[in-house]
């Protein structure tokens, strides 16, 4: 064997009997498992599951996971549109827009074998409504949720809600529809009709997804989430990986066939290895800074105006994600091509005008009290940005200071309108608006209410119509534009690493494995 | 011997109780909500609050220690807010590659550090102490994940030899998982072996100026015997003391070279709690490091009786 023009008197593997064992030669260099008829993946993903109860908790990671085991009435195809999964069809909708009738697909089995009926959908989606908090919000417009017959469910709603179907369809908080038998408080049994069923959680080591031999999905052509799913992988291994650059290396050296949510840094490096695909889901989010308008400085609405002029936004991305290949500005809460794709407010957005926001701030009458930017380092993109934001204020004449936290201090200060005056998040891009960000709900951290927020959302959330609905999108994205409750900082990408030889992967913002192999 | 034992023993009750105490305050001090983590983003101040209650944490916090450590007396550690399971079985099934890691890294710093640190007496000034003194120090400022991450890079990555990272896949055989340890033992024997060169080496240095070894070297004992059973043999027990201590602190887990290599093991459940805010896991594991390093002190004691008959006394 030679290593760096040095012989060694043995072979490789002689080396890996002295070293490590004959066993670890299965560990090479590919790291695949060949099953019986099959092949194992292992996908290094950011961190351990909060949870695999799909209700439990909106986190993505949940969602990536558990979708494989759980589906839901509708989903998404790769265009953002609505598409029936377990349901039959579209729903019948009543004129009045309050009796939704959605027809069960006959032929879908649950992983214990019996067939699923309205009963299972009905029990889950009380127990959606029940526990996770975008099921509650719908909760409050829905009247009462029946079976009638043994495949077919109806929906009665007091109030017409245009985002039902959309909130049923998604991955995160997913209205996932289970064995009825299962049903507990917490989920002990993860019974399902996805393509994988549920074998095993070590935490932190591993999350273990096998094939559900009697998997019968729809026919229709694949699609982002929707249509034909096919399990051609035995075995899933979720494997909560942590650190970023063991992620990286994991994937290059072959541990790994995915690894998710690589360092945008390392595109150089996963681009130019053998053997390796980086993968980029363009949008994979949006990030955005919620401003107090509760108590303190932001909540004068002038001291949020010139906050918005002073704003470089383009600045911010570039800081924050270095290469333009990884982001772009955009004022559009929607792209081009979705229904609710508008440019209302886009006059405001990227100024980057520090006299224009310094002449608002002494209209406002700003008394130079510290703007605290509350921010995370767990998360390096929101730090970077705070930190141009920070300079970005000071050049208009704030006091900007920086609140530098971890996340779990970030979540729990945030909630307390006394400790902050501007902080950084970021959401999954969604293609509904009502489903992001929460600050378009009432009660979540920023206290946004006012009366033309309530008239803006009222219209578009009255509106069944989804050409009526685009437009009235923009009249809300106006609202924001002018009230500054936030500021959506534009759009960022995703970037992920893959083994050559999958073939089949779609980026999506929450990676999906089915209809997958490796060659 | 059973006297002094019975005295540690007795001081190991006190320590304990004011290890947990500390640990059960300094935690809930920091800023953090397991539940507010728990729900995500969507989720509303009630949800909060109602998740907050089931775990109990909306009690004061004298209450929540008080009952936490009639628990503990009882050897129970809690249940994990995060896992879903009791804090005692999250910690066993992270005990082996903790444990495995501790013992293998221990084993190459003793083996690398005692002769290094021998043979750096022995040769005192010249070449050979000179290099290895170096070495040691350059390996003591080295940070374990910068070192792990080359390893990574070179054994794993580019070579192909060695697995990158984590504890093998479901239902590994023990070998294969073994395997995952060695790149990570291997970098932190390297970081821990400094200390116990540099331990060494001083011990020796004091034993070798001493009248006896100069007697031992008149009577034409060979230089052999002297340096190895004369002047090891009396330079023991501050090597033990470091010894025992470095193992002490890597069955508590070597927390960045667990994380770097994505080890399931306890020092990265601690990591992962605390990001987590799950605090029975927290507690319980700190309660039983804490544990296991006044144990090891105890024995560490135990063994200066059994190398040193001075100390007996």
């Amino acid at each position: 064997m030679t290593i760096s023009g040095i012989t060694l008197p043995f072979d490789r593997r002689t080396f890996f009997k002295l070293g490590g064992g004959a066993a670890a030669l299965t560990l090479l260099p590919d790291g695949l498992v060949h099953a019986a008829g099959g092949t194992s993946a292992n996908l290094a993903m950011v961190g351990e599951p909060q949870s695999l109860d799909p209700m439990a908790s909106t986190a993505d990671l949940i969602g990536t996971i558990m979708q494989h085991v759980y589906e839901t009435l509708y989903t998404f195809d790769a265009n953002w549109a609505l598409r029936p999964m377990l349901a039959a069809d579209m729903p019948t909708i009543s004129a009045d827009g309050k009796l939704y009738t959605i027809a069960i697909r006959p032929d879908a089995v649950l992983h214990n074998g019996r067939k699923l009926d309205a009963e299972d959908v009905v029990i889950s989606l009380k127990r959606w409504i029940e526990l996770t908090p975008r099921g509650k919000s719908v909760g409050t417009t829905v009247d009462a949720i029946t079976a009638k017959g043994a495949a077919t469910v109806e929906i009665a709603l007091k109030a017409v809600n245009p985002s039902l179907l959309s909130h049923l369809a998604l991955p995160s908080g997913m209205a996932a529809i289970m064995a009825k038998e299962t049903i507990a408080n917490p989920l002990t049994e993860f019974v399902g009709t996805g393509p994988y069923r549920f074998v095993e959680r070590k935490p932190d080591q591993y999350t273990l997804l096998v094939r559900h031999d009697g998997y019968v999905g729809r026919t229709e052509a694949p699609s982002g989430y929707a249509g034909k799913r096919e399990a051609r992988l035995t075995e899933l291994r979720f494997i909560p990986v942590p650190n970023a650059n063991t992620r990286v290396e994991g994937v290059i050296a072959g541990q790994y066939q995915f690894s998710d949510q690589l360092p945008v840094e390392s595109m150089k490096k996963v681009s130019g290895a053998s053997g390796i695909q980086p993968i980029l889901t363009m949008p994979y989010g949006f990030p955005y800074v919620v401003t107090n308008t509760k108590q303190g400085p932001m909540a004068n609405l002038g001291v949020r105006k010139a906050f918005q002029l002073a704003l470089s936004e383009a600045d911010m991305l570039l800081a924050a994600f270095g290469d333009e290949k990884f982001f772009a500005t955009s004022a559009e809460h929607f792209p081009k091509g979705s229904p609710f794709y508008s440019d209302a407010g886009a006059s405001s957005y990227n100024k980057a005008d520090a006299a224009a926001a310094k002449k608002l701030l002494a209209e406002a009458k700003y008394d130079n009290t510290p703007i605290r930017i509350l921010n995370s380092k767990q998360y390096e993109f929101h730090n970077r940005m705070a930190l141009v934001m920070a300079e970005n204020l000071k050049e208009a004449g704030f006091n900007a200071t920086l609140d530098v936290v971890d996340w779990a201090t970030l979540i729990q200060r945030r909630g307390d309108a006394a400790l902050w005056d501007v902080y950084v998040t970021h959401s999954a891009f969604l293609p509904e608006p009502m489903l992001s960000p929460p600050q378009l709900s009432d009660g979540a951290p920023g206290w946004w209410k006012t009366p033309a927020k309530d008239a803006a959302l009222a219209a578009f959330n009255g509106e069944t119509d989804a050409a009526k609905r685009g437009a009235l999108w923009g009249k809300v994205q106006q609202v924001v534009s002018d009230e500054v409750p936030y500021i959506r900082v534009g759009n960022f990408a995703a970037l992920s690493g893959a083994t050559g030889k999958m073939k089949g992967y779609k980026p999506m913002p929450w990676p999906a494995f089915w209809n997958v192999d490796l060659g | 011997m059973a006297s002094r034992l019975a005295k540690r023993l007795g001081g190991l009750v006190i320590v304990m109780f004011i290890v947990a105490a500390i640990v059960f305050f300094l935690t809930r001090l920091a800023p953090g909500d397991p539940a507010a983590l728990m729900l995500g983003d969507q989720a509303t101040a009630d949800d909060i609050a109602r998740l907050r209650t089931t775990y109990g944490l909306d009690r004061p916090l004298f209450i929540q220690f008080g009952l936490w450590l009639a628990e503990v007396v009882k050897g129970n550690l809690g249940h994990s807010i995060f896992l879903q399971r009791p804090v005692t079985q999250a910690l066993l099934e992270r005990a082996e590659p903790t444990f495995f890691l501790a013992l293998f890294a221990l084993a190459f710093a003793t083996l690398i550090g005692i002769p290094c640190g021998i043979a750096s007496a022995v040769w005192r000034g010249r070449l050979v102490d000179q290099i290895l003194s170096a070495i040691a120090m350059l390996s003591a400022s080295i940070p374990s994940f910068w070192l792990g991450l080359l390893f990574i890079q070179f054994f794993a990555v580019r070579l192909g030899w060695l697995p990158v990272a984590g504890y093998g896949d479901p239902g590994a055989p023990l070998a294969e998982r073994l395997a995952h340890l060695i790149l990570p033992a291997t970098v932190l024997g390297i970081v821990n072996s400094a200390l116990i060169v540099r331990f060494t080496r001083a011990s020796m240095l004091d034993v070798l100026g001493e009248d006896f070894i100069r007697t031992a070297r008149a009577k034409g004992i060979s230089e052999r015997r002297v340096v190895l059973r004369h002047a090891f043999g009396n330079a023991l027990v501050p090597i033990v003391t470091v010894v025992g201590l470095t193992g002490a602190l890597l069955i508590g887990g070597a927390i960045v070279t667990e994380t770097v290599f994505g080890l399931p093991g306890i020092g990265n459940l601690i990591v992962s709690s605390v990001l987590r805010r799950d605090y029975p896991v927290i507690q319980g594991a700190l309660i039983v490091v804490a544990g296991i390093y006044v144990i090891i002190n105890i024995a560490v004691d135990l063994i200066y009786a059994l190398v040193d008959p001075r100390v007996r006394t």
